[in-house]
């Protein structure tokens, strides 16, 4: 009774607002103590910014971009105040020496006297309306871009502090870290910390739809021909003017200028997602382009001189130091744009289409004009011999130099003469554009239809050039885009608004934690699959849905494979691994068609096969090396072996095309050789394991770019036949087209079941193929060391190296003849620095590394 | 982007929109509020407790539960009644749309203010229809009341997803996450915003931020 008491008792006496003891009952530990990291609240600025922790990475790292934007602005105001100083302050009469200079101590002209005295120069400013103007506008510019400088530096500084407190990575080794391992950090955040609150895990697509979310649309408004970039002129034909002023006045107009389509970074205004009332829409942004051509126009002077000055201020030194450069081509905008995949990124881009350099100008090489060529070899010749005698005099007498005009004719007839040469093909060259051709597409992955079989034909190359044009001309078409571009915008983007408002509210997607992407992006075959490119069955699309030239099909490809960690939807998996096992089952079936018999067929019947025999007249083409390919093949079968079933035969098919059958006459050799490098490979992956992870992820990536090259080869080689059969069906049976789409399956599935069996599901790349016993494998040698798995690794990446490098690796077993040098092998393809690299440090250590990947492999 | 956002729409009578409004409003914040926070020694704090309080409305058939906080039942009173006096007052047909947003601060260095990033919004979109009769009236208060009560299952369905909260902070953030200005309760940091349909499409103020915040972003 008295316990009851007290207990009342205190109850009273202990009351406030919280009950009594509480202390002790319920203690609650805050979650934000446990995670010594700050900026959980920042996470949502970081995640809207995704494309920013993309650019911090490519600019590789805080002090390097704050470098770069300082020097940059430095640079905007030297120009300016370079440019006014030249034009005002300089007396360019005692430059010249056409004025007498007087001088008590001595008859020396300094740089100092040819200045003007301050005043003289700054009245001759003021009176200057036109400097003045341009000074005006420039400065409004300057602080326009010192504005955004701040407010850059600003968000790069979160992103820093993000970097190094969430991603656990320091600023210094950020330029050494590769994007995927960025992008693998950021997956494991969002588990731990939940960055993006809509969903638990982020997948490697989302961020990637962060990061390009305009840029695929505007690789989609490319792809479907929405953009007004192609004109037809009347002298030249037809021409594609795609600048980056029009760049991103088309960006201003979508995206992000007051007034677009775009509420803010990451959604469609509501009301252009409703078919209500589009033409009241096309209206208003017919007229909002109107304002901004006009504007455009207005400002076109301004931004002329700024561009002249600018292109003075940049290429005249490269000019002078190498004028071969202006013959030197590039890659176009529009070409970055139209091979651009959806879901790819800048740096993924820049690579794939760097090697392809090589290859594209040696292509473009092929197509000199002959009345060029003979005019540039005589004028090459009288310019040689004036500046032969010019430069031998002065070697005699160096007071030649000081007669006037002497050393400008120098370098005037230095220049003539390295134009002149760019004109006059290369002796040892030959002529083998198909190949050439072939060797392209591996690396851009895209190309018109039409070019197929049709590579030595003028039209294609022009067309090709529109991809990949003239450095000097790009030049050209930049100082020339602040005239067209308003042009361009008033008189065609214009016309074209209501097209652009339908796509827009047609491939909007609203992807949950993502906000609006084009649906393109999606890589959805159902939705934009184009039957003609394997996708038939699949898709769904109507025409106007289906992306061109396989783009869907190729992004999807090109994804997975640089992100074998994506779990793709179930019918994007389905299709992926089917592509991929027809891949592999081709690749397995190659060799024993390749065979003689098969050769001379008129269709092979495997399309690899083709791929490897290209047409029938290379084979002429390369027979007077039949005997060094011989040799090369041999040894290509020595290292990658026929155990490799993924890769070998197309990869050394780049190398030996067309020489395959005297490939077949050395297996009695290969055979012999393959025990050997098979017990050393296995030796080797067992003992070392100590590689860096930096060389490994590289080798890997090397690895998926081979793999997407030898994917795309394989899909237009699909599609040509494809589209070649239902052609003839359409023409001869009058048969729908739908209906024909069937038969390339069945000619697929009609390979030799021999090699089908157990291919992997999976779409990581290092795949384990248990080696099929083809007909090269009648050895019981190479039986023995192709059964583990890890051979077949091994041989791999030893077949990659070799393909980068068809010399190297063979040297190692036995010598080539002197005349497989370089310039006379077939195309090659770019070498990478990790590659190259083990390459010369021997067969050993390309073991090593493949050693390496082996558990990497495993594991993905 | 990165904040979920809900949407309810009801149909109500003119002269329920306040209670139907506070009804909702009050059914998500009893739900997003805490006792206040006591933090003792670095690192631990317990919980103060929270009451809860019946309301009956007069014009519709419907009790609703709300925190008995005084101080912030007058703060979204007056929200809503802002909001039903811009409503009878806009002319127009009667829409409107009224949005309670949690949000989060972020301090920010000098020259910029504190940041508010919301991760959760509510939009109540609310239909003001006339009716003719008292026969009508009272059909409507009975299936509001109805509606409302399904209304309030749907935010408490919502609710119980396990989604995305704010951590629980430390002392020195807690304002960052929680309103700690009200003496007996603590809610999450919440805003309430309305729009009559006029301005629903842009109004000049978000128009403007957003050239100067594009022009900079360039």
């Amino acid at each position: 009774m008295a316990h009851f008491d007290t207990e009342y008792q205190r109850l009273e006496a202990s009351y406030s607002d919280s009950p009594p003891g509480e202390e002790n009952l319920l203690m609650h530990v805050p979650e934000g103590v446990k995670s010594q990291w700050h900026h959980i609240e920042n996470l949502d600025l970081i995640f809207l910014n995704t494309s920013y922790v993309y650019n911090l990475h490519q600019k590789n790292g805080f002090t390097c971009m704050l470098l770069g934007e300082i020097f940059e602005l430095v640079q905007l105001l030297f120009v300016v105040g370079f440019t006014v100083f030249l034009a005002n302050c300089v007396d360019y009469d005692v430059l010249f020496a056409n004025k007498f200079v007087n001088h008590t101590d001595s008859s020396k002209v300094t740089l100092p006297d040819a200045f003007l005295p301050v005043d003289v120069c700054s009245a001759r400013i003021r009176n200057n309306a036109f400097v003045i103007f341009v000074l005006i506008i420039s400065g409004v510019f300057w602080l326009h871009r010192l504005i955004k400088f701040i407010y850059n530096v600003c968000c790069y500084w979160e992103i820093r502090s993000f970097y190094i407190n969430a991603l656990k990575m320091t600023m210094s080794e950020l330029p050494y870290a590769t994007w995927q391992e960025v992008q693998a950090r950021i997956v494991e955040i969002q588990k731990e910390h939940q960055i993006c609150i809509h969903k638990k895990e982020l997948t490697e697509l989302d961020i990637y739809h962060r990061i390009l979310r305009f840029k695929n649309y505007m690789v989609a408004m490319v792809n479907k021909s929405l953009l007004p970039v192609r004109f037809r002129l009347p002298v030249l034909g037809e021409y594609v003017f795609y600048t980056r002023g029009l760049k991103y006045n088309f960006e201003l107009i979508f995206f992000w200028g007051p007034g677009s389509l775009f509420e803010n970074e990451w959604s469609l205004k509501q009301e252009y997602k409703r078919g209500g009332n589009r033409l009241e829409l096309a209206d208003r942004l017919a007229s909002r382009i109107l304002w901004i051509g006009i504007a455009n126009l207005l400002l076109c002077p301004v931004i002329l001189v700024w561009q002249i000055l600018y292109a003075f201020f940049s290429y005249t030194e490269v000019i002078k130091r190498e004028p071969g450069s202006l013959g030197a081509r590039c890659w176009s905008l529009y070409g970055r744009c139209y091979l651009r995949h959806f879901n790819e990124l800048d740096h993924e881009l820049m690579s794939r289409l760097s090697k392809g350099y090589k290859a594209a100008s040696k292509y473009m090489n092929c197509f000199l004009s002959p009345l060029l060529t003979v005019v540039a070899k005589n004028v090459a010749f009288f310019a040689g011999s004036l500046l032969a005698v010019l430069i031998a005099l002065t070697i005699y007498d160096e007071d030649v130099l000081a007669v006037e005009h002497v050393l400008s004719s120098i370098t005037l007839l230095g220049v003539c003469i390295t134009i002149c040469r760019s004109f006059i093909p290369d002796k040892h060259m030959v002529f083998c554009p198909e190949q050439l051709l072939r060797v392209i597409l591996a690396h851009i992955h895209y190309m018109p239809d039409h070019w197929q079989g049709n590579a030595h034909r003028y039209e294609t190359r022009d067309q090709f050039s529109q991809l990949f044009q003239y450095k000097a001309v790009f030049i050209l078409e930049e100082l020339l885009s602040p005239v067209v571009t308003p042009i361009i915008l008033i008189f065609c983007l214009r016309r074209k608004s209501l097209e652009i408002i339908d796509f827009f509210r047609n491939f909007t997607v609203e992807v949950v934690g993502v906000g609006d992407t084009c649906s393109f992006a999606q890589m959805d075959i159902r939705q934009h699959g184009h039957p003609a490119w394997m996708s038939e069955g699949k898709t769904e699309a109507s025409i106007y849905q289906q992306a061109e030239d396989g783009k869907t099909e190729l992004s999807l490809m090109h994804f997975a494979i640089t992100n074998p960690q994506w779990q793709p939807p179930r019918e994007t998996t389905h299709f992926i691994s089917q592509l991929k096992e027809r891949v592999h089952r081709e690749a397995t079936g190659a060799p024993s068609d390749t065979h003689p018999m098969s050769l001379s067929e008129s269709e092979p019947r495997s399309l690899i096969a083709n791929l490897l025999t290209g047409p029938s007249t290379l084979a002429s083409v390369h027979f007077d090396r039949d005997i060094s390919l011989a040799n090369h093949a041999a040894a290509g079968i020595n290292d990658g072996g026929s155990a490799l079933r993924s890769l070998s035969p197309i990869s050394s098919s780049l190398h030996l095309r067309g020489s395959l059958s005297a490939a077949h006459r050395a297996a009695g050799h290969t055979s012999r050789t393959m025990a050997g490098s098979g017990t050393d490979a296995r030796t080797v992956s067992s003992g070392s394991s100590a590689w860096e992870g930096q060389l490994t992820s590289l080798v890997l990536s090397e690895y998926a770019s081979t793999e997407m090259s030898i994917h795309a080869l394989y899909m237009h080689e699909l599609h040509k036949q494809q589209s070649r059969g239902e052609m003839s069906r359409h023409t001869w049976h009058r048969q729908e087209s739908d209906e024909s789409s069937d038969s390339i399956p069945d000619e697929v599935r009609s390979e030799p079941i021999l090699h089908s069996r157990n291919f992997p599901r999976s779409h990581t790349f290092p795949t384990t193929v248990p080696s099929p016993s083809g007909p090269t494998a009648q050895s019981s040698s190479q039986r023995h060391h192709s059964g583990p798995t890890t051979g077949t690794y091994v041989f791999g990446c030893l077949h990659v190296c070799q393909w980068e490098d068809g010399q190297a690796a063979p040297r190692h077993h036995e010598p080539l003849p002197e005349e497989s040098s370089e310039d006379e092998m077939p195309p090659h393809i770019h070498k990478v620095n990790a590659l190259s690299f083990c390459v010369y440090c021997g067969l050993h250590h390309i073991l090593c590394i493949s050693a390496c990947i082996l558990p990497l492999g495993k594991k993905v | 982007m990165n904040c979920r956002s809900e949407v309810l729409e009801v149909t109500v009578e003119a002269r329920q929109v306040e209670e139907a409004m506070l009804a909702l409003l009050h059914t998500i914040l009893l739900h997003r509020s805490t006792g206040k926070f006591h933090y003792k020694k670095e690192g631990t704090y317990s919980i103060g407790t929270v009451g809860t309080q019946d309301i009956d409305c007069d014009f519709i058939d419907f009790t609703f539960v709300r925190v008995s906080s005084e101080e912030l039942d007058r703060m979204i009173r007056k929200a809503v009644s802002e909001f039903k006096d811009a409503l009878s007052n806009s002319g127009s047909d009667g829409m409107g749309q009224i949005s309670l947003e949690f949000y989060q601060k972020k301090k920010s260095r000098w020259p910029f203010s504190d940041e508010c990033i919301p991760w959760e919004v509510w939009s109540i979109k609310v239909n003001v229809v006339n009716l003719a009769n008292e026969q009508e009236r009272q059909i409507c208060r009975e299936k509001v009341g109805e509606k409302l009560g399904e209304k309030v299952i749907n935010v408490v369905e919502v609710i119980n997803r396990h989604e995305y909260l704010p951590k629980m902070p430390t002392q020195s953030e807690v304002d960052n996450v929680f309103d700690t200005t009200l003496k007996d309760v603590q809610p999450y940091l919440y805003k309430i915003t309305y729009q009559i349909t006029d301005s629903l499409g842009t109004s000049v103020s978000t128009t403007m931020r957003r050239l100067i915040k594009d022009t900079l972003a360039l």
